[in-house]
This record gives structure tokens, C-alpha cells and sequence, in this order.
């Protein structure tokens, strides 16, 4: 579609044709996971570090499914609960020579895992001195977005709702908000259940979307993937062709004149 | 290397000796003792040229830095700054601590030798950022000075602030009664550098002070009485150096011992050589390159990660 091959995105310096950014976890199988991945046209894809478990001898790595293609890789900081923590992981991230795009991800409570505002701002300034291209996964604060855009970020990352929770986007006015201040990407994270999800991101004027639940964990996660690229594209183009003001009332779309029952104008006798 | 979280966090202070150990360097020596554990070094030698003085202290600074462990200088502040050292060692008789302070700066370490309470209250005073706490008994590197005994040690550990090290005819036989007088730091010469195996010494001394640490969380701390006992006293030599096999790490949070020497050793012992991993050692990332020239040392905390699936 023309229309696609000009509007690409550019975060730090990279072009990517998708505006899907696709997680790794929870797949039911790696053969799974390459599958999705290649429905999906993802071309960012994002991955946890963790310690290697000394007591396995199997490879659990995510790396080793990934290669043979070209992806940007964007290795998260979870796990982290501060700032220190986070740099820290961001540092091990880059030190395996992945490039240096880091997603902070600092959760701050176990149940809602919604991210602490104050330590991902720390943590973004920290790492953009350090040198480092910082996504920060944030809530959807208009204020703290821009001021995690003002830190240095490459995009900014609000989540809809909390991660892997499928409610969809719970205030899309406040969303609508950080896209219309916002100078860098806007990229929602967390939170989208179905492509619906996904195409009202787009509609809202995202400039992407970062998904991994509801693909992974998705019935067919293959087909979903596949769902998903289609509702964002779908989302986009929406945004970009202006949709039509809301009203309160009808506006017939066949116009009235010269119906067939429509009564003479005065004058024709 | 390791970024170390304070100017001055140690338990076992170690200082040269080249007498002590005909015909073995002063680097393998010191190596050996920094992989049984020593938290810092200081170069003394009161007989060698400068000029030898000079070229020991450079390649102690490569050393040193290597384990990152400070390098402390006696005496000399033009070597110390020279080899860019982390700090200088002084006696009752060198430099004030004023002079020195202006010659080094805010930020280098500066110890002084004390010899009794009024001397360590104004070496605190002072500005020092630690004091030496001795001759606790009678040594051959200090021959002709009165041993302080332990009663200087219980009053230090009551009235100093900074951080006091422990020093003088200090061994594996009798560290354990000056632990137990207040010392959370000691220092030896002789009884390190002069092993034949160093590193069982250092790891040997470390273990009491570890122990000794975690004891001192509960209330009734065993030994306060016996402050004052004799310089022969050898109670508990159950402790050899040679009962610890291997060195004492932790690898992902989970202690073990290791017979693994460097970095290398320890992923070929878990069969990572060939897993894309990352490194980190002491809270520093070890680049691949760096993996066989690093060494494992007692107590080192080795984290081995990798990426695994997550959004």
C-alpha cells in the first residue's frame, strides 16, 4: 500500500516499516514463537535478562530462536525495582552487544506490576547519560510522559491498563493527550487484549504498539499475531485518513434530494 | 575494575614484605593474597632504593586494580601520586596529616599509625580516614616498640569513629583474641606474605572475620574478658588455612566453592563457554575478552545472565 511504504517510523535513528513491537514470553513453544514472529512483521523485538539457571543444562535462552533474522532488539529492565537495579540490567544488556535500545520496566507492586513513576524517570536520565537509547515503560501520565521525553527518551511508552490484564485502554482521553504533546514516538505497552485494542491505540494516534500477552497467550497465537499487524496497519491508516467528528444525531449518508417520495417543491404546479 | 562501594570498606589489611619471601615477587605474593581475599594493600618497604620503591608501586597499582582493591603507600606521597595510588600510609614521626592532606587532596585515603588512644583520638581528629591500631603484640617488623596489647584495641573499638585496623604480630592463632577485644579490621605482614600459600592464609583470616561479624549480631559477645590475654595465647589453631579447599564465591546467589582461578575456569565448570552470557563480577561487567585474565577471589559474587523470553 503506498500510503504504508512512506509512513515508516523512526526511533533513534532506526526506520522500521512495523508498528508492532512484539514480546517474547509466555509462548507456548519457541516453534510457536518464531511463527508469531513472522506473522506479526515485527521487527523490534523485546526480551527479559535473567540469571542462567546453573541447575539445567538445557538452554532456555531466547536468543538462539531469533537468529537468522534482522530484528532491533529491545531487552527490558524487569525485575528491576529502582533505578540502580535498572541500570544495572541495562549495562548487562548491552555489555552482550545487542545494540542500545534498553525498555525500563520498574514495577512497583506485585499485583497491578504498574510502573513507579519516580524511579523510571530517574532511571531514563541515569541511562541516557549513560549513552543508552531509553523506551521507558510508564504510566499514562500526560506530565511524566513529557517529562520522560524532556529526560532524553527515544519514545515513550505508556501502558493502557496493567501488563497482560487485556482491559484494553482504560482512559483513552489521557492517552489522546500525551500524543497530542508528545515530540517523540508514543508507543503503548501493556494493557491491549484483542486487535480492537490495538486498532484504538492506532486510532488514538500512537505512533506503535508493544504487545506480548495477547498474542502469546491468544488460542492460536500465530493467527492473532497475523490479527494484531492487520488491526494496527488498520488503526493507522484510520488515524492518518481523519475520521469523522462524532454527533449526537443521524446525518443520513444517502442525500434526501429528488427521492422518489419526496414531496414537490412548491412552485412545480 | 569493581566499582567499590565505599573509600574504605575492608576486614583484611595486607602489607608487603619482600624479606618475608626470598626469592618470590612481590606481584605473585601480593596476587596470591588478594586471591585468598585481601581487601587492601599497602607497599612498605623500609630498606629498598626509591627508585625500587617506584617500580614495585606501579606494578602493584596494575594489580591491585585489577582486583579492585585499594593501593595504599607508606610513606612516600610523590610515589603514591606518581602510580596514582589510592592512598599513603603514615608513622607518629613522618608528615602531619595537614601537610599530607594538602599534597594529596580530599579524596585520597590517608592512615596513620597510632600507638595509644590519645594518639588515635588525634589522628581522628585529625582527618584520617583510618588508623593503625598496634603493635597489638610484639613484631619482627616493628622490633623495639612496647606492644600496645589488646586494651588499646577494646578502647579504640569503644572511642574511634573512623575505620581502625588491627595491626602487629597478628596471626591465625592469635586473631581470634583480637576479634574478641573490638577489631573488626586486622593486618598482617609475616604471617601472610611469608606463607608458602598465601591465599589459604588470607582466606583462613577472612573466615574468622567473617564469622566474628556474624556473631556480633547477637547481644552477648564471647570473649570482651579476655582482652587482655598473653601474645602466646594460640587458643582455637583448629582453623588451618589448608581445611579451606577451593575459594569461597557466589555464583547467581548461591554460594559454593570453586577451584576455578579466573572467570574462564568458573563458566567452563558450569558449561556456559559456549552460551551467549554476560558477565559480571563484584557488581562489574567482565567483557569476554577479559574471562581468562580475571580471577576469582575469596568471597567474589559472580552473576551469569542471560535473555529469556519477556515483553
Amino acid at each position: 500500500m503506498m500510503m504504508n511504504d512512506q509512513d515508516s517510523l523512526v526511533i533513534a535513528g532506526v526506520k522500521l516499516q512495523s508498528r508492532m513491537l512484539l514480546g517474547t514470553g509466555r509462548f507456548p513453544s519457541p516453534h510457536v514463537l518464531q511463527q508469531a514472529l513472522t506473522a506479526s512483521g515485527a521487527e523490534v523485538v523485546t526480551f527479559a535478562v535473567r540469571r542462567v539457571n546453573l541447575e539445567e543444562v538445557e538452554d532456555d535462552s531466547v536468543l538462539q530462536h531469533l537468529s537468522g533474522r534482522h530484528y532491533t532488539f529491545l531487552p527490558n529492565t524487569s525485575g528491576a525495582n529502582n533505578a540502580e537495579e535498572a541500570v544495572r540490567i541495562a549495562k548487562l544488556a548491552r555489555a552482550a552487544g545487542l545494540g542500545s535500545w534498553i525498555k525500563v520496566e520498574i514495577s512497583a507492586n506485585p499485583r497491578t506490576l504498574l510502573p513507579d513513576p519516580i524511579e523510571t524517570l530517574r532511571a531514563t536520565e541515569q541511562l541516557v547519560k549513560e549513552g543508552f537509547d531509553v523506551l521507558p515503560y510508564t504510566s499514562d501520565d500526560p506530565i511524566l510522559c513529557k517529562r520522560l521525553e524532556e529526560a532524553g527518551a527515544v519514545a515513550v511508552m505508556p501502558g493502557g491498563s496493567p501488563i497482560g490484564s487485556g482491559l484494553g485502554i482504560m482512559n483513552p482521553y489521557n492517552l489522546g493527550l500525551i500524543i497530542e504533546e508528545a515530540n517523540v514516538p508514543i508507543i503503548v505497552d501493556a494493557g491491549i487484549g484483542s486487535a480492537a485494542d490495538a486498532a484504538q491505540a492506532m486510532e488514538l494516534g500512537a505512533s506503535a504498539v508493544l504487545l506480548n500477552s495477547p498474542v502469546a497467550k491468544a488460542k492460536d497465537p500465530v493467527a492473532m499475531a497475523l490479527a494484531m499487524k492487520l488491526a494496527i496497519e488498520a488503526g493507522r491508516l484510520s488515524y492518518l485518513a481523519g475520521r469523522i467528528p462524532k454527533k449526537r444525531y443521524a446525518s443520513a449518508s444517502s442525500a434526501p434530494d429528488d427521492s422518489l417520495f419526496a414531496s414537490p417543491a412548491k412552485g412545480a404546479l | 575494575m569493581a566499582e567499590s562501594t565505599s573509600k574504605l570498606d575492608f576486614q583484611l589489611y595486607v602489607i608487603t614484605g619482600a624479606n618475608y619471601h626470598p626469592g618470590r615477587s612481590i606481584v605473585d605474593v601480593v596476587e596470591q593474597a588478594l586471591i585468598g581475599g585481601a581487601d587492601i594493600v599497602q607497599l612498605r618497604d623500609k630498606t629498598a632504593s626509591k627508585q625500587d620503591i617506584r617500580e614495585n608501586a606501579h606494578k602493584l597499582r596494575q594489580l591491585t586494580r585489577r582486583y579492585g582493591v585499594p593501593l595504599i603507600i607508606n610513606d612516600h606521597i610523590d610515589i603514591a601520586l606518581e602510580a596514582d595510588a589510592d592512598g599513603v600510609h603514615l608513622g607518629q614521626d613522618d608528615l602531619s596529616l595537614a601537610e599530607a592532606r594538602q599534597l594529596l587532596g580530599p579524596d585520597r585515603i590517608i592512615g596513620i599509625s597510632t600507638h595509644s588512644i590519645e594518639q588515635g583520638l588525634a589522628a581522628q581528629a585529625g582527618g584520617a580516614d583510618y588508623i593503625g591500631v598496634g603493635p597489638v603484640y610484639p613484631t619482627g617488623t616493628k622490633p623495639g616498640r612496647a606492644a600496645v596489647t589488646t586494651s588499646y584495641v577494646q578502647e579504640a573499638a569503644a572511642q574511634i569513629r573512623i575505620p581502625f585496623v588491627a595491626i602487629g604480630g597478628i596471626t591465625l592463632g592469635n586473631v581470634d583474641t583480637v576479634i574478641a577485644a573490638g577489631a573488626n579490621r586486622v593486618c598482617a605482614v609475616s604471617e601472610i606474605v611469608g606463607a608458602d600459600d598465601p591465599a589459604a592464609v588470607c582466606r583462613a583470616f577472612k573466615a574468622r572475620l567473617n564469622a566474628a561479624a556474624n556473631h556480633s549480631q547477637s547481644p552477648s559477645r564471647q570473649g570482651q574478658s579476655q582482652g587482655t590475654s598473653s601474645p602466646n595465647d594460640s587458643q582455637s589453631s583448629a582453623a588451618q588455612p589448608h581445611d579451606f579447599a577451593g575459594t569461597g564465591v557466589t555464583v547467581n546467589g548461591v554460594a559454593q566453592r570453586t577451584t576455578a582461578r579466573t572467570v574462564w575456569e568458573l563458566i567452563c565448570q558450569h558449561r556456559l563457554e559456549d552460551r551467549r552470557i554476560v558477565v559480571e563480577l563484584d557488581g562489574a561487567i567482565v567483557v569476554r575478552e577479559e574471562w581468562s585474565r580475571t580471577p576469582i577471589r575469596e568471597g567474589a559474587a559472580v552473576e551469569l545472565v542471560h535473555f529469556v523470553g519477556g515483553g
